[in-house]
């Protein structure tokens, strides 16, 4: 069965003006002309300098602190330690706004007594320049005296480890039990069981976290800051003991977040600083204070035992999931909850038993990383369906299509999705533009892989999310939106601009948007979890709708029609029943305007709410949906020296509506290169707890000779909860890559390497170890 | 400036800085005074006169790539200098820079080896030539001086029976360190092996010729089995280190591996 001849995009009586056309996006033109200032340009008259003091081993006590040269050092302005704090910690949560916060998950904001990981810090220095501040750090006398630590999620769980979280190093666990394994596996004509396991990874972006910080007229601590989130204005005013009024972010465009710009990062030691000088300080962390002063993605141990009837339906699926914390929480519960949530992937399981754990180490802490935790879990269940293919003697396709999701039907976790699940068409959409298989030319062996997924966007909903946008048209009939989103360089703002453009009928060009200043623009959370567009976008629409309808009303008096009848575009305003009556925009506008008649709005959108999933079960509802999607890749393997190249990676996904659609495939691609290097070569490696790979030139970002063309087949279901019935890109447009290229590689070697990255020097054992066996 | 220094420490010529300005920041010491010798243009250049080959020590890797006779005369150097670094670093990227930081893993060194070049070294008491086979002494150590300042490297223009290839195995196609480099340099007469060398990159203290390979396959009619007894000689005679991009283990075998292959390249291109 081919679903190729079918409608890919849904039937519906829309015509869009803007939406869904590969625009150039609003913020092109500062970018690509060099006017954008990011948060590293901005400078202030009298502005310090700030350093960090990292501790260099991951775990020790502190027998001894002395900065008193540093602090006679001329020039520098200011040395604080944990002495100096009037609260010692710092939430790790999300900054979302529910208010609500895990208990025992705060960070020492500097070490105090224990140091729990390399680079954790210790002292933070302002001077007049960065040299000064600098030369100081090298003054301070730390005595670190080591202590036993624990380095690896095995030993971490024994009896007698080290403790580094809580008393038994055990961040969060769940379970889900959905039916009765034992029932599926007793069904079960064959069971395959299989480990995978991934590595660190860093988000490795562009711009290092940097930011400026000053303290204004009012007494309000202002940070100018490369950031996700400026929702951590809350934490870091309750780490400073301030009201959260006293405390304001303002984010710039960023150079790239991945999650990695979530957390708390410069802007708490810019805050402290600024505090305690008077001054306005900088701190611009170098690419290694970037490797040491954020969290990473966790590495994962995923075993899964499936079982299958002989033609490949799926009986039961019990998974085993540990993930590793680092020695702080920050997003470690959530991310394990997506894998948790994620655990079976986008195929209809009966009977489904999970437990999963995330466990406290010594190594590096890690936190939010495009995918969350459902990443993981796709290299695990995809790599998973094709060795089960392999076994089963089913093609890998065909297997997967036998069990996927359809709408309606119940996820692991029993919740009914709603929205479309066009995983078959992406799947096959995807396998057709990947062509034939080139033949093999001695050593060289090509490899074709598929990976399927699903992915949630949005917040879990017992997090209450809400995102709050302003729409309002001056005088002149332009328009402003504010929104408290911030840009990653996805496209955040500009897509807010088409959306209030497209019901208004003015240009996206012609929209002025403010964004990310959590005074001043209505706040909308933080751009992670694939919820920007989601969110921002719908409480933008709703805000354009409400003005759209009020100045609707009023032309509708003026054409002598009903305000249904009225339609905006090209800056004119007309009758659809007529369109020869028309009147300008600006005309209507002032007309508005002497009326006294509202010509802005503050809308809100609420995410659907929820409780917590059954603890004892897993049951209940995670996300507000879910985006389905499949990736495919052509690889060629030299199956002698282990290498691998990529020839070609098709991305297919149903996002629902594209808004632009230029965007989406930035999107795709980015996500793809991404996988791409997570697959193939990127990996932190912690020896001991110590980093070993704490630059560019050991952690290895694939490189443009690295990357093949990307191609991106996007599917419009218009099913999704996003404005015009969007989904979200974010992560998905990333999640299957990795596991894809996977595939492919063992396709083309007849065998598998199960632990991430797959390095030529471990493919090229795996076709060694492969052939001895015969 | 050069000619009076002492050690490396006082005065280093400093070609596009693309490994020393690296190693500088990285470590936070470097020579007290660095001679930008990278910017003169009487020591950039390629001439071939007289059956030689003479590329100047500021002539950068883009250079070589930009340069259409030296697919003629160094078809193995283009190879390198093609997958050497990224577009950026080669367009900075000098050759004597790449010989005198002396890393086991520099690209253009294999080549050079393969093609039996030599390197002209001056001071202020005057110049002398030297062989690149035996310029190095150990891990970045190497015969030159710290007042001999590397001003040109040399090679035979190579005869029309003769191939040469070179790879580079890294972890990935951009920007790589080196994870074993080889380069194999044959040339035939009345049917028999005549001039033969074999480079290793990556997989010793310093860039070797495998002189043992070499004997292996000298003055013999080349076959299958011939070539891979030279390729176990070449691995033999490596004594790579375990790292973080591989280990020693794996890249023992891709001496192997790539000797074998280079070497039947190599030889299939002249039958
Ligand atoms: C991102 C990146 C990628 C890289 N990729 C590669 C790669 O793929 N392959 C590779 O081999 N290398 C690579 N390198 C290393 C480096 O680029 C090369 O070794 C390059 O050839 C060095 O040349 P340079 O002119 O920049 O040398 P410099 O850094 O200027 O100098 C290097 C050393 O040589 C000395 N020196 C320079 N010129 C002379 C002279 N005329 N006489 C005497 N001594 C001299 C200097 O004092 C110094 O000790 C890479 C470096 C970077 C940063």
């Amino acid at each position: 069965m081919n679903k190729l001849d079918e409608p890919t995009v849904a039937e519906q009586n829309v015509n869009f003006r803007q939406i869904g056309k590969p625009r150039t996006r609003t913020d092109a033109p500062g970018k690509v002309f060099g006017k954008t200032p990011y948060a590293g340009d901005y400078v202030m008259p009298d502005m310090l300098h700030a350093r960090v003091l990292r501790a260099k081993v991951p775990s020790a006590r502190m027998t001894r602190l002395d900065v008193s040269k540093a602090r006679a050092l001329p020039g520098v302005a200011s040395v604080l330690t944990f002495r100096d704090l009037k609260i010692g910690t710092v939430a790790t949560d999300i900054p979302g706004q529910t208010g609500f916060k895990r208990r025992a998950t705060d960070q020492q904001i500097l070490v105090d007594e224990l140091v729990r990981y390399q680079g954790e810090p210790i002292a933070i220095v302002a001077a007049e320049t960065v040299e000064i501040a600098q030369h100081a750090l090298s003054l301070i006398e730390v005595d670190l005296e080591p202590v036993p630590g624990v380095y690896n999620v095995f030993d971490a769980q024994k009896p007698d480890s080290p403790k580094v979280f809580g008393t038994d190093n055990l961040v969060a666990s769940y379970k889900v039990r959905k039916g009765d394994v034992e029932v599926g596996f007793a069904a079960a004509d064959v069971i395959v069981e299989n480990t995978f396991t991934t590595q660190y990874i860093e988000h490795a972006f562009l711009e290092p976290e940097v930011g400026l910080g000053w303290e204004d007229e009012q007494g309000v601590i202002n940070i100018r800051s490369s950031t996700q989130a400026v929702e951590t204005f809350r934490y870091i005013a309750d780490a400073m003991g301030l009201p959260h009024s006293k405390v304001r972010i303002r984010g710039a465009l960023v150079g790239g977040g991945f999650g990695g710009k979530c957390d708390v990062t410069v802007e708490l030691y810019i805050a402290l600083l600024t505090k305690a000088t008077g001054r306005p300080v900088r701190l611009g962390f170098t690419r290694e204070d970037s490797f040491y002063g954020h969290g990473k993605r966790h590495p994962f141990i995923i075993t899964h035992k499936t079982g299958f009837t002989r033609d490949g339906k799926i009986t039961a699926s019990k998974i085993d999931i540990t993930s590793e914390s680092g020695p702080y929480a920050f997003m470690s519960p959530y991310v394990l909850m997506y894998a948790t949530e994620a655990g079976p992937g986008p195929y209809l399981v009966d009977h489904v038993h999970i437990d999963s754990r995330s466990i406290a180490t010594n190594n590096m802490y890690t936190s939010a990383f495009r995918g969350f935790g459902a990443t993981q879990a796709c290299i695990a269940y995809e790599q998973q369906m094709d060795e089960a293919a392999k076994v089963l003697g089913i093609d890998r396709i065909e297997l997967r299509r036998r069990n996927l999701l359809k709408t309606g039907d119940a996820i692991a976790t029993g919740f009914k999705v709603q929205s479309a699940v066009w995983t078959e068409e992406c799947m096959d959409r995807a396998m057709a533009a990947l062509g034939e298989k080139p033949k093999d030319k001695g050593p060289i062996k090509y490899g074709h892989g598929l990976a399927a997924y699903q992915q949630g966007y949005g917040r879990m909903i017992w997090l209450h999310d809400t995102a709050e946008g302003w729409v309002g048209v001056e005088m002149d009939g332009t328009v402003l939106v504010r929104s408290g989103m911030t840009d990653i360089g996805a496209g955040q703002t500009s897509s807010l601009a088409q959306i209030a453009g497209e019901l208004l009928g003015i240009d996206m060009m012609d929209i002025t948007v403010y964004n990310s200043d959590s005074s001043t623009t209505p706040l909308a959370g933080t751009s992670s979890a694939s919820r920007g567009l989601y969110m921002s976008g719908n409480a933008v629409r709703l805000a354009a709708e409400a003005v759209r309808d009020r100045l609707a009303a009023r032309a509708a008096q003026h054409f002598g029609s009903t305000a249904d009848d009225v339609d905006f575009a090209n800056a004119q305003v007309f009758l659809k029943s007529d369109p020869r009556k028309t009147m300008p925009f600006k005309e209507l506008v002032a007309t508005c305007a002497s009326e006294g008649i509202h010509r802005a709005e503050l809308a809100i959108f609420r995410a659907p709410f929820g409780d917590w999933i059954d603890p004892e079960t897993g049951q209940g509802q995670v996300h507000p949906d879910y985006t389905y999607g499949a990736h495919a890749v052509q690889v060629a393997v030299d199956t002698e020296t282990g290498e691998v190249t990529i020839l070609k990676s098709i991305g297919a996904h149903d996002i629902g509506q594209a808004v632009n659609m230029a965007a989406v495939e930035g999107q795709i691609e980015g996500g793809v290169a991404q996988g791409h290097g997570y697959a193939l070569s990127e990996e932190l490696i912690y020896k001991d707890g110590c980093l070993v790979t704490p630059s560019l030139s050991e952690y290895l970002c694939p490189t443009s000779m690295d990357s093949p063309r990307i191609e991106s087949i996007v599917l419009e279901s218009r099913s999704g909860l996003g404005p015009f019935g969007a989904k979200g890109i974010g992560e998905p447009g990333h999640t299957p890559a990795a596991p894809a290229v996977a595939n492919a590689v063992a396709d083309a070697i007849g065998t598998r390497v199960f632990d991430f990255p797959l390095t030529p020097e471990k493919i090229a054992r795996a076709v060694r170890t492969a052939r001895k066996a015969g | 400036m050069i000619a009076k220094a002492k050690t490396a420490n006082d005065v280093a010529p400093l070609g596009g800085g693309t490994n020393l300005v690296v190693e500088m920041r990285a470590s936070g010491v470097g020579p007290a005074t660095l001679v930008s010798v990278g910017q003169l243009a009487g020591l950039r250049g390629i001439t071939i006169a007289d059956g030689t080959v003479t590329i100047g020590a500021a002539t950068t890797v883009s250079d070589i790539l930009r340069d259409p006779r030296m697919k003629q005369v160094a078809a193995v150097l283009v190879e390198s200098a093609d997958v050497f670094a990224g577009q950026m670093i080669r367009n900075t990227a000098t050759v004597a820079g790449n010989i005198c930081c002396g890393s086991p893993a520099a690209d253009l060194v294999p080549p050079l080896l393969a093609l039996g070049a030599s390197v002209t070294l001056r001071s202020g008491s005057g110049e002398r030539t030297v062989p690149l086979d035996g310029y190095f002494t150990g891990y970045k150590t190497s015969v030159r001086k710290p007042d001999e300042l590397l001003t040109a490297i040399s090679w035979p223009v190579p005869t029309a029976k003769s191939a040469s290839r070179f790879y580079k195995l890294g972890r990935r196609r951009g920007d790589a360190i080196t994870m074993v480099g080889v380069s194999v340099f044959v040339s035939l007469k009345d049917g028999v092996c005549d001039t033969v060398r074999i480079a290793l990159g990556a997989v010793g203290p310093c860039v070797m010729r495998s002189k043992k390979a070499e004997a292996v396959m000298q003055g013999k009619a080349p076959s299958a089995d011939l070539i891979a007894k030279a390729a176990q000689a070449a691995t033999a005679e490596s004594t790579p280190i375990d790292d973080i991009r591989a280990s020693g283990e794996y890249r023992k075998e891709q001496v192997q591996v790539l000797v074998q292959r280079l070497l039947t390249q190599s030889l299939e291109s002249l039958s």
